[in-house]
């Protein structure tokens, strides 16, 4: 059933290059629409699966990457709506095509286990989800501000200084980005501690939670960072481009975590 | 019925007779109001920049109208009338389309795609409004060519860029900083150029512009003329560079007034905030090194220079996908036009089946008398919507015909069968109705014209 909004993803993919490239009003509006087509097909899949399993798929690698995905794509539409600014689309559809593939060629969503139920779990996990959607946002944002300076800085004013909106603009709304991530982040990681304290000794892989297993490293290393970047780097002079690489990195160790990790390397996130 | 172009432009004429022929001078309106007494044409539009002079007139008789309106503008500026022959074009029908649109999407100006040409445009079509010059076919001309001039604009690259210097600077202020509402300008410099970059950047919304300079005096002298501008003395230039966002440096110098250390040096408190470093001095007043620093972004002129000029080129790259646009929207008015040249015809047809309708009306009026008038007023309508049935078919497929030789023949025959008077000249109203009530009101002129 992910076949279906996977296919008006990369339906939306086509529209946004095309338009980036050819900057045409129609097409612009068609990316959007197909976009949206995207985000509620999605939406409908996901509603389906709820009520298929009793509750929202969120508890499997496969299913949380759909949900992100969802996710990305509602961040994303809200962003260029209320910006009107449609240039990041050509960034972030990419990623929604690329991790969408992934459930899409996995159907099928495991059984629950259940240690798994309770509000707590489910404020863990969709928060965090939550803030890995705003952290791909910030990501692009922050590649999309490089651009854009390099070329003024090279004073070649070219391809992206045509498309993207001003310096400042980008800056603002990478921090208003991470303010947003950082704020889930920090939830998701407090409720998923308070949970793991909940249940310590009820189960192998809740005993498994520590620093030294992989997803709890990232996503604490991915705390760190970010924290850094909203607290530190200002202070210190860093600022613009520097920031910019920092979403990049930040987001760099949640796609890691979201997907090569959980498939493979954890021991306490694999119910 | 024609379209037709007469006019001179910065592709035919020098300056110095673009200069003399400038319809603005006197006014668009009494230059109309001249031309609709005397030129044998229907309508009339006169289209006037410092760059061109142009009349768009529909007319039944292209070789008059042609040679009258040559001699119209010659006139009308006291010209003599051999000297502006060589300058003058003129050409007919779509081709005159085609010329308006491209006029309107910016391709035929000397800058290719500025934006002052569309409301030239626009300031033409209502003069013409206004003086009741313009009829439904330069209406729907010119609301076309604003069409055109908004397309080619939004699709296209041919307006994109600054194309020149203090418009690259300005456009550059604005990728960095976004508003420039609430920045700040520093001037380094008394003198001409860094007070018209000033003036042009207050223009632009920047609220807050400094003069510094070695003598206080000049400074102050050169914020009074900006007006609204302040002064400051030499030795806080420092400080008043800390605390803005672009400097525009214009000193006469002959060495750097800033070098890289002292660019350093005031960036540090400002941490993060950029600053946008404008070197418009010959020899340059800021060290090209400064450029290096992370926030900091430098542009000397020949650096403007040179996007002024990858501006224009790209540009040109973009030509041809506006000519697709003109072409696409010529075919669209082409479509249109045809369709207009059965109207005399519908206009005949409709006003002999009316005629006939009125005439049996008022043979019957004696049998009549004894209904009530409700009765009566249904027979009217009755007999009114039995004509309009009848003559639907007919209007829509001579509209939808396709040259102006089978227009020709459906004319004559439908002369013949119904015995159209030779005289077709419409009423507004009859027209306007024939047209499908779609033709933009009408004016007087139109009326003027055909008697």
């Amino acid at each position: 059933m992910n076949f279906i909004p996977l296919a008006f993803y990369a339906a939306a993919l086509v529209a946004y290059v095309w338009h980036f490239a050819q900057r045409n009003p129609a097409v612009g509006r068609t990316a959007t629409t197909l976009l949206v087509a995207a985000a509620l097909a999605h939406t409908f899949v996901i509603g389906m699966q709820t009520m298929e399993v009793g509750h929202v798929p969120i508890t499997d690698a496969t299913t949380a990457i759909s949900t992100f995905v969802w996710l990305l794509a509602l961040s994303y539409l809200y962003t260029e709506m209320s910006t009107d600014e449609r240039a990041m689309g050509v960034f972030i559809v990419p990623l929604l095509v690329a991790l969408q593939a992934i459930p899409a060629l996995r159907p099928g969503i495991e059984a629950r286990a259940p240690l798994l139920q309770g509000p707590l779990f489910g404020i863990h996990v969709s928060s965090l989800l939550f803030a890995y959607a705003s952290f791909a946002l910030a990501c692009v944002i922050g590649i999309t501000y490089v651009l854009l300076f390099k070329e003024i800085k090279a004073k070649h004013l070219g391809f992206f200084y045509a498309r993207l909106p001003s310096l400042q603009v980008l800056d603002r709304m990478n921090h208003r980005a991470i303010v947003i991530g950082w704020v889930f982040l920090t939830v998701g990681i407090v409720a998923g501690a308070i949970w793991a304290r909940t249940y310590a000794g009820a189960d192998p892989h809740v005993r498994a939670m520590s620093l030294q297993d992989p997803k709890i490293f990232a996503s604490v290393l991915c705390w760190v960072v970010y924290s850094f970047e909203l607290f530190a780097a200002r202070r210190i002079g860093w600022a613009g481009r520097r920031t910019a690489y920092l979403s990049a990195l930040g987001f760099a160790i949640v796609l890691l975590n979201l997907v090569p990790i959980s498939y493979f390397l954890t021991k306490s996130h694999n119910f | 019925m024609h379209l037709l172009l007469v006019g001179i432009s910065h592709r035919t004429a020098p300056v110095e007779l673009r200069e003399r022929i400038d319809f603005q001078t006197r006014g668009l309106e009494q230059a109309l109001r001249a031309l609709a007494g005397r030129v044998p044409a229907r309508e009339a539009a006169v289209l006037s920049t410092c760059n061109r002079a142009e009349i768009y007139a529909v007319s039944d008789n292209v070789q008059a109208a042609r040679a009258d309106l040559a001699r119209f503008i010659a006139e009308f500026h006291g010209v003599d009338a051999a000297d502006l022959a060589p300058h003058v074009y003129n050409v007919a029908d779509l081709d005159a389309a085609r010329h308006l649109f491209r006029v309107a999407a910016g391709l035929d100006s000397l800058v290719v795609g500025e934006p002052q040409i569309l409301g030239q445009v626009k300031e033409a079509h209502t003069a013409a409004s206004e003086a009741q010059t313009a009829g439904p076919v330069l209406n729907r001309l010119f609301h076309a060519s604003f069409g055109v001039g908004k397309r080619v604009r939004t699709e296209t690259g041919v307006g994109a860029g600054a194309v020149s210097v203090s418009y690259a600077a300005v456009a550059l202020a604005r990728k960095i900083f976004g508003d420039l509402e609430g920045r700040s300008v520093v001037v380094i410099g008394a003198g001409e150029m860094g007070k018209l970059t000033a003036l042009h950047m207050k223009s632009q919304g920047v609220p807050r512009i400094t003069i510094v300079s070695r003598t206080m005096a000049h400074a102050a002298r050169a914020a009074e003329a900006i007006g609204g501008a302040s002064a400051a003395p030499w030795d806080e230039l420092d400080h008043v560079i800390g605390a803005s966002d672009i400097v525009i440096a214009a000193t006469g110098a002959a060495a750097p007034v800033l070098t890289k250390a002292h660019v350093e040096a005031v960036m540090r408190p400002r941490r993060s905030r950029p600053l946008f470093i404008i070197d418009i001095a010959m020899p340059r007043d800021v060290e090209p090194e400064a450029g290096e620093i992370e926030q900091v972004f430098l542009y000397n002129i020949d650096d403007l220079q040179a996007t002024v000029r990858e501006n224009l080129a790209r540009r040109a790259g973009e030509v041809a996908r506006a000519e697709t646009i003109v072409t696409e929207e010529v075919e669209k008015f082409g479509a249109w036009l045809k369709s207009r040249g059965a109207i005399p015809t519908v206009v005949a047809l409709r006003q002999r089946f009316e005629q006939i309708r009125r005439a049996e009306l008022e043979r019957l009026e004696f049998k009549m008398s004894a209904l009530p008038p409700e009765a009566r007023a249904r027979v009217d309508e009755i007999t009114h919507l039995i004509v309009e049935k009848l003559l639907l078919t007919p209007t829509e497929q001579l509209k939808a015909l396709g040259d102006a030789e089978t227009v020709g023949a459906y004319a004559e025959a439908l002369t013949r069968l119904f015995a159209l008077t030779e005289d077709t000249d419409a009423t507004p109203q009859a027209d306007r109705e024939a047209a499908g009530g779609k033709v933009e009101p009408f004016t007087r002129a139109k009326g003027r014209g055909n008697r």
